[in-house]
């Protein structure tokens, strides 16, 4: 018994010596960048730390304005709510765009249509166009595989390609990008959406066009860099005006061209 | 006379038929098992490394190792026992020595049955309302480990008891006799006999904890923590979490697909090992309580 | 005073015996709580109000209407008992691609949205609350709040759908509810053979093997089956099968199948062997088999044991998660065959917790599936207590 008393008081004590780390949180879609970004940050800096917390882009501004993050990351921009909040609270955000990401819509390699119109997609993903035929392709039924509702990339897609219309009832969801990749591996007849950074050889990109099919143009770095390419999303940090001091060191090192070196290491579209 | 024979014949085959039935489902569970078990070590035994256990995630979670999520994992599982085994144990000692046998017992029994019910997402829910947001202790080991310890409760609770019911009457009324206390007779007598199937039951619970992952999913797990937990209220990296974040997120799946196998490995090694140990106590502390 | 400290413990030791009471208490007290807010709530976000041209008739929406509309699937004001009038969606932020921001500063802003729906005979707009002067021309829509017929009875789940959110969790109740069954159709034949081998007919030594062997495929942690299921069975099935897709029902059923048989075999097993040797070797005695005398005396002696076996392991499958979330696709439809993907409540919770914001009405629904799979649990548990209550009467 006294034993645990014993333990009981260490681990009170210790919690009350707890250095304060810099935290991070919030959407899946910048979790690779911000925690490479942190690793890197970090080896420099050795007396630096910091926590990177996934969760979604919400789950960020919710632990902003509750003050249990430092900074948010988000791969939409702040909703006018969210904002309404933290201002509720006396404070204000600033933001920060740290990189670009090209949402890149991904077939199986065996599927032989290689280009599809801003129309055509959100049909698809509508429950409008239900067989890769009626766009070009083999008489195969389409299977569309979107994120969780949760995600910053559902949201995104759905502004971008959708024009804010909801996806078709009960569209297949997976609970995170890489299993998307997996799923698309592995379906012929599947089609998804990722992040530029999370193309792989086992799955095919399209090229998309937004002007009704005039140009079509295939994602890629460069072409998302001199904007040909349509579905481009930055990538943000949001923080509070009061703790710029505190995060300063951090962003500046992110958007240095260092950090930005490790944005298209990791397949992300540097600022500059 | 001879249709007799041919029946019992016909009988005896349509027996030997449905045994043998019988022993290919079995040995396929075993089969099924034997896959599950050879995939991950096929796939994961190139990855283990003392550098894999010992070393930090590094490069996005395509390198390095899973130090922090196997600290975290410990960490939840102290921070759950601590919690769970007093507090079970002398539930079951009340259960079983106390409460006699009445509604209050009966109630209590089945109570602890439909806690044990309870899907584990359940748990994290409650443990999300009441610890995280209620008690204001936010995503910490704190609130895991009691959302955990809260999960297996009823297993520490019943193996108490059951391990206490093992032991004769006579032992109870023998103390009694001798003029020892109700408590005296519990702390002296009872509970050593009992020890060893308390503590086997308790490492089996162990087993439980470290592979949940709903549970800590809103409570305790975080993605990446370049340094150890310091406190209570620290967020911890967990290896059943770790195992579902690497193998559906992370830019470079297929590099992380060596590191996913290794974690799953490392869980299921850990398991294997409770296992052993809880059989091992088992054996052990049973041969040294014959021998009194 | 030894005798005051012993009655101290005593009361401790009783106090600890009330704790899975208070716990269950606790769980039931705090998932309503968070969970019973999503009926006073309306489906449209909170601080925000859907507004129409004050000369349109409509007086309120249907969460599902509003969301065809702003879907544009409903395209005229007569489809929804209005005029004959072409509707004209109206989001909050297209103000600010009407007019450059730095001109709609504080009250002007609100005078500027004010006249667009003043303007517009069959605009809808979707607007915060704060925006609205006490000199707003718009007519405001009524709201609704989620009515306990649309939460079980509807067949959407739309969470997150803005304007109007829709909660309808029969979807995922049935994927549930067929994915258990699934289960327990695979686990079943399986876990009695199993018990019935391993307590009747294989000798000692096999059982010594096979035992620990049941309790390591217990122990495997639900991840690790979740990982398997998705780079193994699922592009199995796909194959097998020839579907579209591999993440279906049936994949979910295996894996939890697999899961639960540690649990259906371990306490069928024990059922079986609480038939007492006597009533055996009668029924042998007789000239019986060893099979007839399985089949027609020790089944049936210990079917309410088998059928709480089988409670049990529906019980796993219903609350399972993390496997459930990597192998089923999660697409919330109405499930028609186990060949299809389904969404389970387990699943829906999981996914979708880590982003809702707490309070909100998405939480509260989530909370409240909470509840729903709490009480499905401890229906089916109670019912196992029932069983083997009324066993223990019958002796």
């Amino acid at each position: 018994m006294k034993k645990i008393m014993i333990a009981i008081a260490l681990i009170i004590g210790s919690t009350l010596i707890q250095t304060q780390a810099q935290k991070i949180k919030g959407s899946d879609t910048c979790l690779p960048l911000t925690q490479k970004e942190a690793e890197n940050y970090m080896k420099a800096n050795s007396k630096n730390r910091m926590t990177v917390v996934g969760g979604g882009s919400g789950v960020g501004f919710a632990a902003l304005t509750e003050g249990s993050t430092d900074i948010a990351m988000s791969s939409r921009k702040i909703k006018f709510d969210e904002k309404m909040k933290i201002q509720d609270g006396g404070n204000s955000v600033k933001e920060v765009i740290i990189a670009y990401d090209a949402l890149t819509i991904i077939v199986n390699p065996k599927n032989k249509v290689s280009k599809l119109t801003r129309e055509q997609l959100a049909g698809i993903f509508s429950g409008k166009i239900t067989n890769w035929k009626e766009v070009g392709g083999a008489d195969m039924k389409i299977i569309p595989y979107s994120r969780e509702t949760s995600s910053g990339t559902y949201e995104f897609f759905k502004s971008s390609v959708l024009k804010n219309k909801n996806y078709m009832n009960g569209i297949m969801s997976m609970p995170a990008t890489g299993a998307i990749v997996q799923s698309v591996t592995q379906t012929p007849g599947a089609i998804g959406y990722i992040g530029l950074a999370y193309l792989n050889k086992n799955v095919k990109a399209l090229a998309v066009s937004y002007d009704g099919g005039k140009k079509y143009v295939s994602p890629s770095v460069a072409s998302a860099m001199d904007k040909t390419y349509p579905v481009v999303r930055p990538l943000y940090f949001y923080y509070l005006n009061k703790d710029q001091k505190k995060v300063t060191p951090f962003i500046s090192y992110v958007l240095s061209s260092e950090g930005q070196k490790t944005v298209s290491e990791i397949g992300f579209i540097p600022v500059k | 006379m001879n249709t007799d024979i041919l029946n019992i014949k016909r009988k005896r085959r349509s027996q030997a038929i449905t045994f043998g039935l019988f022993r290919v489902l079995s040995y396929m569970v075993i089969l099924i098992l034997l896959v599950i078990l050879g995939f991950i070590i096929y796939n994961g035994a190139g990855s283990i490394s003392w550098n894999f256990l010992t070393g930090y995630p590094e490069d996005g979670m395509t390198k390095g190792g899973i130090f922090p999520a196997i600290v975290g994992t410990i960490c939840l599982i102290i921070g759950s026992m601590v919690f769970a085994f007093p507090i079970g144990i002398m539930s079951g000692i009340y259960i079983n020595e106390y409460a006699g046998n009445n509604w209050i017992v009966k109630f209590i029994r089945i109570m602890t049955n439909n806690l044990g019910a309870i899907p584990s997402i359940v748990f994290g829910l409650f443990g999300m309302a009441l610890f995280v947001n209620y008690l204001g202790f936010g995503d910490s080991i704190l609130a895991g480990s009691l959302t955990l310890g809260l999960l297996v409760l009823p297993v520490v609770i019943r193996t108490t008891e059951e391990a206490l019911k093992a032991i004769p009457d006579s032992f109870r009324t023998g103390s009694l006799a001798l003029g020892a206390s109700k408590l005296q007779t519990i702390r002296h007598v009872i509970l050593p006999m009992a020890f060893p199937n308390i503590i086997t039951g308790l490492i089996l619970s162990v087993g439980r904890v470290s592979g949940e992952t709903a549970p800590i999913l809103f409570t305790a797990a975080a993605y990446f923590l370049p340094r150890l937990p310091h406190s209570i209220f620290d967020q911890v990296m967990a290896l059943p979490y770790h195992l579902y974040v690497i193998s559906t997120s992370g830019t470079n799946i297929e590099a992380s697909k060596s590191i996913a196998y290794g974690t799953a490995l490392v869980l299921i090694v850990i398991v294997l090992l409770i296992n052993i140990l809880a059989n091992f106590l088992r054996k052990y502390f049973g041969n040294k309580v014959k021998m009194n | 005073m030894k005798r005051f400290t012993e009655k101290i413990i005593e009361g401790i030791l009783k106090l600890s015996g009330g704790v899975t009471s208070i716990i269950i208490l606790l769980i039931i007290l705090f998932l309503f709580k968070e969970g019973s807010g999503l009926f006073n709530n309306s489906s449209i976000e909170k601080g925000y109000v859907l507004s129409v041209n004050p000369a349109n008739p409509v007086k309120t929406l249907s969460p599902k209407q509003v969301k065809e509309i702003f879907d544009e699937n409903i395209t005229n004001w007569k489809e929804v008992g209005g005029n004959d009038e072409e509707i004209k969606t109206f989001r909050f932020e297209e103000i600010f691609d009407l007019y450059p921001d730095e001109e709609l500063d504080g009250e002007i802003l609100s005078q500027r949205l004010s006249d667009e729906i003043s303007k517009e005979n069959g605009i809808i707009a979707f607007l915060p609350e704060r925006y609205l002067l006490t000199s707003f021309k718009g007519k405001l829509l009524e709201s609704n709040n989620v009515s306990l017929s649309e939460f079980f009875l509807g067949k959407e789940w739309f969470p997150t759908a803005v304007p109007a959110a829709e909660f309808g969790i029969l979807p995922l109740l049935l994927g549930t509810l067929l994915v258990s069954f699934g289960t327990i159709a695979i686990a079943l034949p399986f876990g009695i053979a199993v018990a019935i081998y391993l307590a009747e007919i294989a000798d000692p030594r096999i059982r010594k093997f096979f035992k620990p062997i049941i309790e390591l495929l217990a122990g495997i942690p639900s991840v690790v089956y979740g990982f398997f299921g998705l780079v193994v069975i699922v592009p199995l099935i796909q194959k097998i099968f020839g579907l579209p897709v591999g993440e279906t029902g049936l994949a979910g059923s295996i894996i939890l199948a697999i899961m639960a048989l540690p649990t259906i075999i371990t306490v069928a097993e024990d059922a079986i062997r609480t038939t007492p040797r006597v009533m055996k070797e009668a029924s042998l005695g007789l000239g019986a088999t060893h099979w007839q005398t399985i089949w027609r005396v020790v089944v049936p002696y210990s079917i309410s044991g088998i059928m709480a076996a089988v409670m049990l392991g529906i019980g796993r499958a219903i609350g399972e998660t993390m496997a459930v979330l990597m192998v089923t696709g999660n697409a919330a439809v109405m499930p028609t065959s186990l060949l299809e993907p389904v969404r389970t409540i387990p699943a829906t919770i999981a996914a979708e917790l880590g982003e809702a914001p707490v309070g909100s009405t998405h939480y509260q629904s989530l909370f409240m599936l909470g509840c729903i799979l709490f009480l499905l649990t401890l229906i089916i548990s109670l019912s196992v207590e029932f069983i083997s209550g009324k066993k223990k009467n019958n002796n």
